[in-house]
C-alpha cells in the first residue's frame, strides 16, 4: 500500500486542480473580499449591511419561510414515507421515480404553474370563490404563501427520498416488535421511528433549508419585489445597484447561514444517537 | 389498520402536490388563446409550433444543451479518475479531498456565479462562455464523484486483481474491466450531471451575455415580461424531455439507486 | 495532466462550442430593452443587417440592469451602442461610459423634432422616441374614469395596483408626479413619500419591466398601472379593456436615447446604425406597430395610430422631466421608497 499514494494523485490531481481553480479559488477570493475595506480589514460592510432595517427584514423573512418549509415538509414526508414503505417493494420503485421526477423538472417550469394556479383569476381564486368559501379572491401571488407553497413543492421530495432512505435501513420488524409490546401509533412513532430516522431528517433538512435559502427563481417569479428574499437581493445588489460590499456580504451570510443549520442539525442527530 | 389509511391518504396527497401542477402546464400548453388562461377557452397546438420557430428559443435551447453535455463531459474526465482514486487508493488526505469534490453542492449557486463573473470575467478577462462553463462544470463534478464513487463501491476488488494476474496492464484494467462494469454508474452520473446542468439557473443567472443565454434563463426572462402561452409550450417541452430522460435511465440502469 | 493542458483544453472546447454560430460578418451589439423584440427584429434588426451585411446582437434588460453591466465591464467594454433612457444616458456620461457622436455621419438628424437632437448635452446621444407616462386601467373594472394622480387611493383599488420599482426609469418619474399632485416640489419630496407609503393598501407588486405590466393585466391580477406610453402597444395586445388616462396634473415626458459606447470597435457601423434607427422608414413602422412615438418630423402617421401614441400636439404641451435633477436625487429617493414603500 505503501506506493498508492503517486497513484491517487496521479488520478485527484486533475479534479482537485480543475476546482480549486475555477471554484474554490473565485468563490474564496469573492467571500473574503467582505472584509476588504478601502484601508486595511473589518466587519464594517457587514455593520453596514445590517445597519439597514430592510436587509434585516430580508434576512428574517429568508430564515423564516426557509424554517417553515423545512419543518413542513418533514410533517408531511413522515406518513408519506411510511406509506411507502408499508405498500410494499413492488410499489417501490414506481413511487421513488414520481418522487424524484419533479426533481428532474426545470425550477422555471415548476414555478409556472403555479402562477397560473395561485393567480388572481386562477385555479384557487375560483374554486373557492365559486364554492362560496370566498366573497372575492384574495391576492395569493407575491405575497409570503405563494413563495412558501412554491419551495415546498420544490424541496419536498428531498425530504421525501431522505426520510424514505431512512425508513428503508430500518432494522426489519422494529415496527411490528414494538406495537407487539403495546405501544399506540404515537409511541411507535416518536419512540422507535424519530430516534431511528434522526440521520435521515438531519439530511433531508439540511437539504430543504440550504434550497430554500439558495433558491432564486421561487422568490423572483411567486414573491416578486414585495417579498424579497437572500437570493433576490442578492441578484438585485449584484445586477442593479452594482453595490459590490453588499454583494459579498449576501454571500457569505447566505453561506454561513446554510453552514450553520447544517452543523446544528448533525450535532443534534449525533447529540441524540 | 387506521394510521395505515392516514399515511396512505398522506402519500396521495404529497404525490398530488407534486405531480398535479405539471399537468396546468400539459394544459395550457395546448391553449389557442393569445393569454395565459386557464383552463384554455379553446385549444390548439400553435403555441408548441411556435416556440419552436423562435429563433430565441431555439438558440437558447442549442447553448444549453452544448453547455450541459460540455459541463458533464468536463465532470467525467475529471471525476471519473478522482472516484476511482477515492475509492481504490486511499490516502490520508482522502475525506478532505473527497469534501473539496463535492463542496460545490454545498455552496449557493448564485455565489458561485456572481464569484465567477467578478473574478473570472471582470478581473480575469475571460468570456463569459468560459466562465458559464466552468462554472457548470463545477457544480456537476460533484454528482460524477459521488455516482460513479458508489458505483465502484459495489465493485469487488477480485476481479480488478484477476484481471492484474493475467497480465493486464492498470491502464487496460481500467478501461477493459473498471469502466464497463460501473457503466450502469456512469450513465446515471451523466444523467444527473446534464438534467442539473440543462435546468440549471443561479450560475448561470450572472454569467450570460449578448448572445449567450441558457435556456432556463430565457425562459425567466420571458417569463417576467410575457403573459402568453409560449412558456407552458416550452416548459412542456422541457419537461417531457426530462421525463423521457429519467424514465429511460431508470428503466435501463434503475436511476433511483443512485439517488 | 497538468493546470495549463487543461485551462487550453477547456478554452478549446468552450470556443469551439459557442463560436458555431458565429461566421465571418462583423457583429453590433446593441444594448436595448427587451420589449417588443420580435417588431424591433422585424423593423430594425433584419433590414440593418441587410443594409450593412452585418450582424446585430442584443443585450436586453431594463436601464437600470444594462447600465449596471456597462459600468462592471467599463475596461472592457462588450456593447457597441447603447439605448437608455434619457437620466440613465446621464449616469452612463457622468460615468464615462459613452461617447460624443459625429454628428456629420447621422445625416437624418436633420428631420428629427429639435428637442431630440442633443438632449444629453456635448452630443452625447440623440432621442430615437419621447413617450409619456400615465395610468392605464381596467375600463371593466373601473367605471369612473381616472382623471388624477390622486385617483390611485381610490378604496376600491386595493391590492389592485402595479407601480413601477424605483430602480426602473419610471420609478423616479411617478414620485416625482405624485409628489406634485399632492402639491410638493423639487426640493420638498415629503408629500409624495408620504402619500406613497399610505398607499400601500392599494398596491399588489412592483413591476420591473414594463412588459410585466402586461402580464399583470392579464392574468387579471392588477386594474391600474403607471406605465410609459411605449408600453401601451403591448397592453393592448393584452385583449383587455383598457384606458390611457388624461391626468389633469398635466403630461410629464422622459426620453430614450441612442448613443455609442467609449471603446467601440465599431465606430463607423454604431453610426449607421443610429442614422438608421431615426430614419423616416423605421421610425413610420415602428409607430405603425406601436413600439415608439415617432420624433422624425417628416413620418405621417394615420389619425387611429396618432391616437395610440405620443405625438408632436403632446410633445409640445409636455413637460420633460429634468434628467439631471433625477439623476442628482435617485439614490436618495431608492434608500428613502426602500424604507418607506417598498416593505
Amino acid at each position: 500500500m505503501t506506493n498508492n499514494r503517486p497513484r491517487a494523485w496521479l488520478l485527484l490531481f486533475p479534479a482537485t486542480v480543475f476546482l480549486l481553480a475555477v471554484f474554490v479559488y473565485p468563490v474564496g477570493v469573492f467571500l473574503l473580499s467582505s472584509f476588504r475595506l478601502e484601508n486595511g480589514v473589518g466587519l464594517d460592510n457587514y455593520f453596514t449591511f445590517f445597519s439597514s432595517e430592510v436587509n434585516i427584514e430580508v434576512y428574517w423573512r429568508t430564515v423564516r419561510i426557509a424554517l417553515l418549509v423545512t419543518l413542513v415538509s418533514a410533517v408531511v414526508s413522515y406518513p408519506a414515507a411510511l406509506a411507502i414503505m408499508q405498500l410494499g417493494a413492488q410499489y417501490r420503485g414506481l413511487l421513488i421515480g414520481l418522487i424524484i421526477l419533479p426533481l428532474m423538472i426545470s425550477p422555471v417550469a415548476r414555478s409556472f404553474a403555479w402562477l397560473v394556479v395561485l393567480g388572481r383569476e386562477g385555479l384557487i381564486n375560483k374554486t373557492l370563490v365559486g364554492t362560496g368559501v370566498l366573497k372575492e379572491s384574495i391576492p395569493i401571488l407575491y405575497t409570503e404563501n405563494a413563495v412558501f407553497i412554491g419551495l415546498l413543492q420544490l424541496m419536498l421530495p428531498l425530504m421525501l427520498l431522505s426520510l424514505t432512505s431512512a425508513l428503508e435501513n430500518l432494522p426489519r420488524d422494529v415496527i411490528a416488535a414494538a406495537r407487539s409490546l403495546g405501544a399506540n401509533s404515537l409511541q411507535v412513532f416518536t419512540r422507535v421511528i424519530l430516534p431511528l430516522t434522526r440521520d435521515g431528517l438531519t439530511i433531508g433538512g439540511t437539504l430543504v433549508f440550504t434550497g430554500c435559502v439558495t433558491a432564486y427563481v421561487t422568490p423572483a417569479l411567486l414573491g416578486g419585489p414585495r417579498v424579497t428574499m437572500l437570493a433576490t437581493l442578492l441578484y438585485q445588489k449584484a445586477g442593479v445597484t452594482v453595490d459590490e460590499a453588499a454583494t459579498t456580504v449576501i454571500s457569505m451570510v447566505m453561506l454561513l447561514t446554510t453552514l450553520a443549520v447544517n452543523a446544528a442539525l448533525k450535532s443534534r442527530s449525533r447529540g441524540a444517537a | 389498520m387506521n394510521s395505515f389509511a392516514f399515511t396512505k391518504w398522506m402519500l396521495w396527497l404529497v404525490l398530488f402536490f407534486l405531480i398535479a401542477p405539471f399537468s396546468i402546464v400539459f394544459i395550457t400548453a395546448f391553449s389557442d388563446d393569445n393569454s395565459l388562461l386557464f383552463p384554455p377557452s379553446s385549444y390548439s397546438v400553435r403555441w408548441l409550433l411556435s416556440v419552436m420557430q423562435t429563433e430565441i428559443f431555439v438558440s437558447s435551447l442549442i447553448t444549453s444543451l452544448w453547455l450541459g453535455f460540455g459541463a458533464t463531459a468536463i465532470a467525467l474526465v475529471f471525476g471519473v479518475p478522482a472516484a476511482y482514486a477515492l475509492q481504490r487508493y486511499p490516502v490520508p488526505e482522502t475525506e478532505w479531498i473527497r469534501t473539496l469534490l463535492t463542496s460545490p453542492l454545498i455552496i449557493p449557486g448564485l455565489v458561485i456565479g456572481v464569484a465567477l463573473l467578478k473574478q473570472f470575467v471582470l478581473l480575469g478577462g475571460n468570456s463569459v462562455n468560459l466562465a458559464l462553463l466552468a462554472g457548470h462544470a463545477a457544480l456537476v463534478l460533484p454528482y460524477a464523484v459521488r455516482v460513479v464513487g458508489a458505483s465502484l463501491a459495489n465493485l469487488p476488488r477480485d476481479i480488478e486483481d484477476a484481471a492484474f494476474s493475467l497480465g493486464a496492464s492498470r491502464a487496460q484494467v481500467f478501461w477493459r474491466v473498471v469502466l464497463p462494469n460501473v457503466r450502469g454508474g456512469l450513465a446515471a452520473a451523466t444523467v444527473l450531471a446534464f438534467i442539473n446542468s440543462f435546468n440549471h439557473v443561479p450560475v448561470s443567472l450572472f454569467l450570460t451575455g449578448p448572445g449567450i443565454t441558457t435556456l432556463p434563463i430565457r425562459m425567466l426572462l420571458h417569463m417576467e415580461s410575457s403573459y402568453d402561452p409560449s412558456i407552458a409550450a416550452l416548459s412542456m417541452l422541457v419537461i417531457l424531455f426530462s421525463m423521457v430522460f429519467v424514465f429511460v435511465t431508470e428503466r435501463v440502469l434503475g436511476l433511483s439507486r443512485y439517488m | 495532466m497538468n493546470k495549463k493542458v487543461m485551462l487550453v483544453a477547456g478554452a478549446v472546447i468552450s470556443s469551439a462550442i459557442f463560436s458555431l454560430a458565429v461566421g465571418q460578418q462583423r457583429t453590433l451589439t446593441i444594448s436595448s430593452f427587451g420589449l417588443n423584440q420580435p417588431l424591433i427584429d422585424k423593423n430594425v434588426t433584419r433590414p440593418f443587417e441587410t443594409l450593412c451585411n452585418c450582424k446585430i446582437v442584443y443585450e436586453v434588460g431594463n436601464n437600470a440592469d444594462r447600465l449596471a453591466k456597462l459600468i462592471a465591464r467599463k475596461n472592457n467594454p462588450n456593447i457597441d451602442v447603447a439605448l437608455l433612457g434619457d437620466y440613465f444616458a446621464q449616469a452612463a456620461i457622468r460615468e464615462g461610459l459613452l461617447d460624443q457622436l459625429d454628428t456629420r455621419k447621422i445625416p437624418n438628424r436633420n428631420q428629427i423634432y429639435d428637442f431630440a437632437k442633443n438632449p444629453l448635452g456635448n452630443d452625447y446621444g440623440v432621442a430615437f422616441t419621447a413617450y409619456t407616462i400615465s395610468l392605464a386601467y381596467r375600463t371593466d373594472k373601473i367605471s369612473t374614469p381616472l382623471t388624477s394622480w390622486r385617483d390611485l387611493w381610490r378604496p376600491e383599488l386595493k391590492g389592485r395596483i402595479a407601480l413601477p420599482n424605483i430602480t426602473t426609469t419610471q420609478g423616479p418619474p411617478v414620485v416625482f408626479a405624485v409628489n406634485r399632485a399632492y402639491a410638493g416640489t423639487d426640493s420638498n419630496v415629503n408629500p409624495g413619500f408620504q402619500q406613497l407609503a399610505a398607499l400601500k393598501p392599494n398596491i399588489l407588486t412592483f413591476y420591473n419591466q414594463s412588459s410585466q405590466v402586461a402580464s399583470l393585466f392579464a392574468q387579471d391580477e392588477i386594474w391600474v398601472a403607471p406605465i410609459g406610453r411605449f408600453a401601451w402597444g403591448t397592453m393592448l395586445n393584452t385583449g383587455k379593456p383598457l384606458a390611457w388616462a388624461r391626468l389633469r396634473e398635466g403630461q410629464i415626458g422622459l426620453m430614450n436615447t441612442v448613443s455609442i459606447v467609449k471603446g467601440t470597435k465599431n465606430e463607423d457601423l454604431a453610426h449607421q446604425y443610429i442614422n438608421f434607427l431615426i430614419s423616416k422608414e423605421v421610425q413610420l413602422a415602428q409607430a405603425n406597430d406601436l413600439v415608439d412615438s415617432p420624433i422624425n418630423k417628416t413620418v405621417q402617421l394615420k389619425p387611429a395610430k396618432a391616437a395610440q401614441l405620443t405625438t408632436l400636439g403632446e410633445f409640445a404641451n409636455m413637460r420633460f422631466l429634468d434628467a439631471k435633477y433625477l439623476l442628482g436625487v435617485r439614490d436618495e429617493w431608492i434608500a428613502r421608497w426602500n424604507k418607506e414603500i417598498a416593505r
